[in-house]
């Protein structure tokens, strides 16, 4: 049975599953559950800000538990420098925020106190720390793949 | 299910590591380890390959003997 794709193995891809089915139904009753405190008058975020962090949320346990239990990537794609590229994302992703501030000419801060909606510090704050989740999983994951080496 | 260290010595016999055992037979070296550390049930096509591999049949690998059947 020699793989010859560059997909995931039988045991990847199980676990894979498992955790997207588990995370489906948490994203799910996390959106009821927000409808019904929207019902009772409870708003902690102005639509649709508080879906969007609800399905960050969600995605951001998918990808850091996948990336966990060593899912995420194919075995053939295992031996790349995971860590290279993953500071090239976060550089890169500072850099584009950072252009788009300066190309469109308002800080946050100061869109922040025009128009009294957090909405957007919000995101970026759960983008950096999904991130920095990843950075974080990634070194435990190489913890873990040096204590469980045999032979 | 246990520890199937039938696989282990086979793939010592040969002088394979996890890592050379899981790259011929297309897998993870982390799902190798979990076979034979008994934490996965492989399929029947990754069995064969692993039996493949290590030129074993499988009932040599993972035939389990029924301790209450009839000798």
């Amino acid at each position: 049975m020699k793989n010859n794709k560059n997909s995931l193995d039988e045991m990847q891809r199980e676990k894979r599953n498992s955790i997207g089915n588990q995370m489906f139904m948490l994203m799910f009753y996390a959106l009821l559950i927000d409808i019904g405190l929207y019902g009772y008058g409870v708003r902690w975020l102005s639509y649709p800000t508080n879906v969007m962090v609800i399905i960050i949320v969600c995605m951001s346990i998918y990808l850091v538990r996948i990336i966990a239990v060593n899912a995420y990537l194919p075995p053939k794609a295992q031996n790349r420098r995971n860590g290279v590229i993953l500071m090239i994302t976060i550089v890169f992703s500072i850099v584009l925020a950072i252009t788009g501030i300066l190309l469109l000419g308002e800080s946050p801060a100061e869109t922040v106190a025009t128009t009294k909606d957090n909405s957007a510090i919000i995101l970026a704050i759960v983008s950096v720390v999904g991130l920095l989740m990843a950075l974080i999983v990634m070194v435990i994951t190489k913890v873990n793949n040096k204590d469980e080496k045999e032979d | 299910m246990g520890k199937n260290l039938r696989i282990k010595a086979a793939r010592a016999a040969k002088d394979m590591s996890q890592k050379d055992l899981a790259e011929a037979v297309g897998v993870a070296r982390q799902t190798m380890n979990a076979i034979e550390k008994g934490d996965y049930n492989p399929s029947i096509k990754l069995c064969i390959a692993i039996c493949k591999a290590l030129g074993k049949t499988l009932d040599e690998l993972f035939w389990e003997e029924d301790e209450n059947e009839e000798q």
